[in-house]
């Protein structure tokens, strides 16, 4: 039942679209054929990304034999069909549903957005539509300004691609038609949320009805240089394309037929460390610091090349390299390895969109790492996927999609992730030695200290019993979990055995690069330098340290993402100062270029052999994405111990979990104006109470040594008695905080 | 003399005046006499009496000839195409410019720079408006391509400047706000038709 995943077998099927023989396989749309054959068939609604619309009804063929025209959209190719795609009946039909998307389009080209881009404009061209032959009353529609985009509703031809975007695959589901004919309109029913994330609807519009409020009139769209590079923030490796005019980047878009980007990369793109110029002093005194220093310390946010030179420098002059977040994931995929067998893991977010029950342990996926949010979204709305969420608290944002909400207590996640292996591979194969692990746990016992009912792990059970395709999805609260490296152990034979396709949400930034490319060190040694951390001598590209690096706009390189792709960073902005790989020169490494390493990237954990230059960034017209190259797969040795649970230590009092909001990953991309700027302390009315805590009042409390002084907020939609602790907002100490997210708190008020 | 006239090469079959000339002297003598003749001729005094006369209508009488560039200047053909004028709607005084960026698109020197904002009044404002003076060739295509008539090609002729900003400020090409009674509507290039009503279709009206 569990074993593996389901193969569909592939019938191969054979059509001929305007006289061309095209072979594809039996469930691909007649539409999705000819694209992938260079045929082209004029659409207005038609997403590659969502299901098909259907409400365009430009993409009508003729199919021999079929009385009228078909939707090749949505309508499924059967072997041997003989399709045109243009006739003179077609064209005229085409003709007159341009002519009714016209009528009393407003004439406004000259200021509007979309103009240069509009899909209206150019199929209006296509199809000759030279005036307005239909008319009808035009209402009264006044512009709505919805946050970050605002919406026209006079500009709208209502093809609802905004919709399906909001559905299917953000999930925030604020965008819903509102039927009336012609006077149909758009609205946004959860305008009080003020979603960023309403921005992929924004991407995807035809038209200009739907715009970024913040570009809005501030540039036409052909005087824009488009610069092709990968986001830096949320380690998904998104593809986002930088807009430049006059040296200022002014919005980012992305190829957003196929893909889709998170807030952050929509958004935070203004980030640069501006005006430095080459500071011949402070680079001495950074080389002086290198001489007498002994730990390198740096955050996530570094490129792979960067980090290949700081592994480079650990070879030859024998510094400690420390980087928390990156050490912890490392430590635990390196613990799952030795029961897959491979460095990584298996998962892929195409595979997560495609399964049929997900479940999600160990992270608040939707703050954490919202394209994984996306990919369990669209399982959710395409396969009516179960989502099991396992978390100790709740999380309103995923209500629906979330189908079993499992909460268990903070800290014991050993036990969980043990009676989820026990629970799921019930009726798997498994080595003697595993099989009698899992029975000897004390499961009464074990759900007990979890607070996880026995009857909660037979109602997951039992929900999966007829599905097949299963994801799993692993987040950051396991890593620095201390006993995480069993955690991983007992997770890894889920992959293993019950063929799950498992995802381990990297740390942001390039957490996954770094735990790749560099041998880390769990100690701190001597005198330090920090890079974007602080240390004793400070590099860093948020502008405030000793020494100043280039932003990720400013620098070549690449990034690892979680979808295990290496992908291209091309510079965007201009950077005067020194850069990592001059200071490397000085040390004795020897490279014109920082993207000269990108070629010596370790062969040995999956990396090509690939120049920069020869880096590809691109989507073909089919949708294959032509982005860097995916890591192969490194095989590792096995060890297929598994360690007894290990006690549990209890969380009571003051407990609050280290969680960016969904807009934030990192200081850098709390340095971005377009983005939230205010970090609070969030808790439930009920972690008031408990805390003796009134909304507004301001706070101390130290987490790792980092002291913190926030207000505290209360928010309406939290449950529980755990507060949110955001940590964008705290620049290069950032990264210093590297324990288990959940942690106990004294909490002292400040004044009054 | 009229310009047919002018152009009439059918020589013969027009009314021509001889000249009625002196024969030319053939001896020496006559010759002597010719020249001691003119020499001596009061027409010296003639001319010079005409050139005093009329110092004396200008310095004195008022009737100048000459025009006193830069002081004043010579009225130009409408046609003429300079430095641009940035026109304002008659009605109510606001600049034309809807910030469409046609103009800024088309130049071929690349001379014309603008920046566009979202104003209050949700409209396209234009914040910058730039031209170059000192490489535009004055070819008449942002003009042409103008939808609103806004930039037009205005009678200001002197691209001398001690400095090039001075004069290539969208303030300083608009209209100014006192004259605008006094703006032209362009006939130059880029303007509509004189029969452009009889080329519209109407859109039809339901209502």
């Amino acid at each position: 039942m569990m074993s593996s995943i389901r193969d569909i077998e592939a019938k191969a099927i054979n059509v001929t679209i305007d006289g061309k023989s095209c072979s594809a396989i039996y469930g691909q749309t007649i539409l999705e054929i000819a694209r992938e054959n260079e045929i082209y068939i004029p659409t207005m609604c038609y997403l590659t990304k969502t299901l098909p619309i259907a409400s365009c009804r430009m993409c009508i063929v003729d199919v021999e034999g079929v009385d009228g025209a078909i939707l090749s959209c949505q309508e499924k190719a059967t072997d041997g069909a003989v399709i045109t795609t243009n006739n003179q009946e077609l064209f005229k039909e085409r003709q007159s549903i341009m002519k009714l998307y016209n009528v009393n389009h407003p004439l406004e080209c000259g200021v509007c957005d979309k103009s240069g881009e509009c899909d209206l404009q150019n199929k209006t061209m296509e199809f000759g539509v030279s005036g307005q032959n239909f008319t009808t009353k035009e209402p009264h529609r006044p512009v709505q300004n919805w946050g970050v985009i605002s919406y026209d509703p006079a500009l709208c031809i209502m093809c609802e691609k905004c919709v399906r975007v909001s559905t299917e695959i953000t999930g925030d589901e604020a965008l819903k038609v509102k039927f009336g004919g012609y006077s149909s309109t758009i609205e946004n029913v959860k305008q009080d949320k003020n979603y960023k994330t309403l921005g992929e609807a924004a991407a995807v519009c035809p038209v200009g009805a739907l715009v970024d409020s913040r570009f809005k009139y501030s540039s036409n769209a052909w005087e824009l240089t488009q610069i092709p590079s990968t986001c830096p923030h949320c380690g998904g490796g998104h593809d986002v394309i930088y807009e430049v005019k006059k040296g200022e980047i002014y919005r980012v878009s992305n190829t957003a037929e196929f893909s889709t980007l998170c807030s952050a990369s929509r958004y935070g793109f203004d980030i640069a460390n501006r005006d430095v110029v080459k500071d011949e002093i402070a680079f001495q005194s950074a080389l002086k610091a290198f001489e007498s220093a002994k730990t390198i310390i740096f955050s996530n946010e570094v490129s792979n090349e960067e980090a290949y030179i700081l592994q480079k420098l650990k070879e030859s002059r024998g510094y400690k390299l420390i980087s928390h977040e990156a050490r912890a994931f490392q430590k635990f995929m390196n613990s799952y390895g030795t029961i897959t067998g491979k460095s990584l893991y298996g998962g892929s977010l195409k595979e997560l969109s495609n399964s049929r029950a997900v479940i999600v342990v160990g992270t608040r996926v939707n703050d954490d790492a919202p394209i994984v949010k996306y990919h369990i979204n669209m399982a959710s709305k395409w396969h009516r996927a179960r989502v099991a969420y396992m978390h100790p608290i709740e999380d309103s944002e995923l209500k629906n999609i979330v189908t079993q909400f499992i909460k268990y207590e903070a800290g014991s996640e050993e036990g969980v992730v043990a009676l989820l292996a026990d629970t799921l591979l019930k009726e798997c194969e498994l080595p003697q030695n595993i099989r009698d692990i899992l029975d000897e746990l004390d499961i009464g016992n074990l759900s007990a200290e979890c607070n996880v009912g026995e009857e909660e792990l037979e109602a997951l059970e039992k929900s999966l019993l007829k599905k097949s395709r299963f994801s799993l999805v692993v987040g950051a609260d396991l890593y620095a979990h201390p006993r995480a490296e069993n955690i991983a152990k007992l997770l890894a034979l889920l992959e293993k055995y019950a063929g799950f396709n498992v995802i381990c949400i990297p740390p942001a930034g390039n957490g996954m690069g770094i735990s790749q490319i560099c041998d880390l060190d769990d100690d701190i040694e001597g005198s330090t330098i920090g890079y974007n951390v602080k240390g004793d001598f400070t590099l860093s590209s948020f502008g405030d340290g000793d020494l100043d690096m280039p932003s990720f706009t400013q620098q070549e390189g690449t990034l690892t993402s979680l979808d295990k792709r290496v992908t291209s960073l091309n510079v965007v902005l201009d950077y005067g100062g020194y850069v990592l790989n001059d200071l490397a020169n000085s040390l004795g490494l020897n490279s014109e270029y920082t993207i000269d390493y990108t070629k010596d990237l370790p062969l040995f954990k999956g990396f090509k052999a690939i120049e920069f230059d020869s880096l590809t960034n691109y989507f073909d017209a089919k949708g294959n994405e032509h982005r860097g190259y995916i890591l192969d797969e490194v095989e590792v040795g096995l060890d297929t111990s598994i360690e007894d649970i290990a006690e549990m230590s209890a969380f009571d009092g003051t407990v609050v979990y280290n969680c960016n909001p969904q807009e934030h990953f990192s200081p850098l991309t709390a340095l971005s104006d377009n983005l939230i700027k205010d970090a609070y302390l969030l808790g439930s009315q009920q972690f008031a109470t408990a805390s003796k805590l009134k909304d507004g009042d301001t706070i101390r409390y130290t987490i790792d040594s980092v002291k913190f002084e926030r207000v505290f907020k209360i928010d309406t939609s939290l449950k529980g008695t755990i507060a949110l602790n955001p940590l964008f907002d705290m620049g290069l100490s950032t990264a210093l905080l590297s324990s288990y997210r959940f942690s106990k708190v004294d909490l002292e008020r400040v004044g009054s | 003399m009229s310009l047919e006239q002018f152009k009439n090469r059918n020589v013969g079959t027009q009314n021509y005046v001889k000249l009625d000339l002196a024969h030319t002297p053939t001896t020496g003598w006559g010759q002597f006499k010719q020249v001691v003749g003119r020499t001596f001729k009061p027409e010296l005094f003639v001319g010079l009496w005409v050139t005093f006369r009329e110092m004396g209508n200008a310095l004195v009488g008022g009737k100048m000839h000459t025009t006193q560039y830069p002081f004043e200047k010579l009225p130009i053909s409408p046609r003429y195409r300079a430095i641009h004028d940035m026109l304002r709607l008659m009605e109510s005084g606001n600049y034309r410019c809807i910030g469409c960026g046609l103009c800024e698109k088309i130049c071929i020197s690349n001379c014309i720079s603008m920046e566009t904002k979202y104003d209050e009044n949700q409209r396209k404002e234009v914040s910058e408006y730039t031209i170059n003076f000192g490489r535009c060739i004055f070819c008449g295509y942002c003009a042409e391509v103008c939808p609103e008539l806004a930039i037009v090609h205005g009678p200001r002729y002197e691209t001398a400047s001690e400095q090039r900003a001075s004069f290539s400020l969208f303030e300083d090409m608009l209209t100014p706000i006192d004259k605008l009674n006094l703006q032209q509507e362009y006939d130059g290039f880029g303007a509509i038709s004189p029969n452009a009503d009889e080329n519209i279709k109407p859109t039809p009206l339901a209502y």
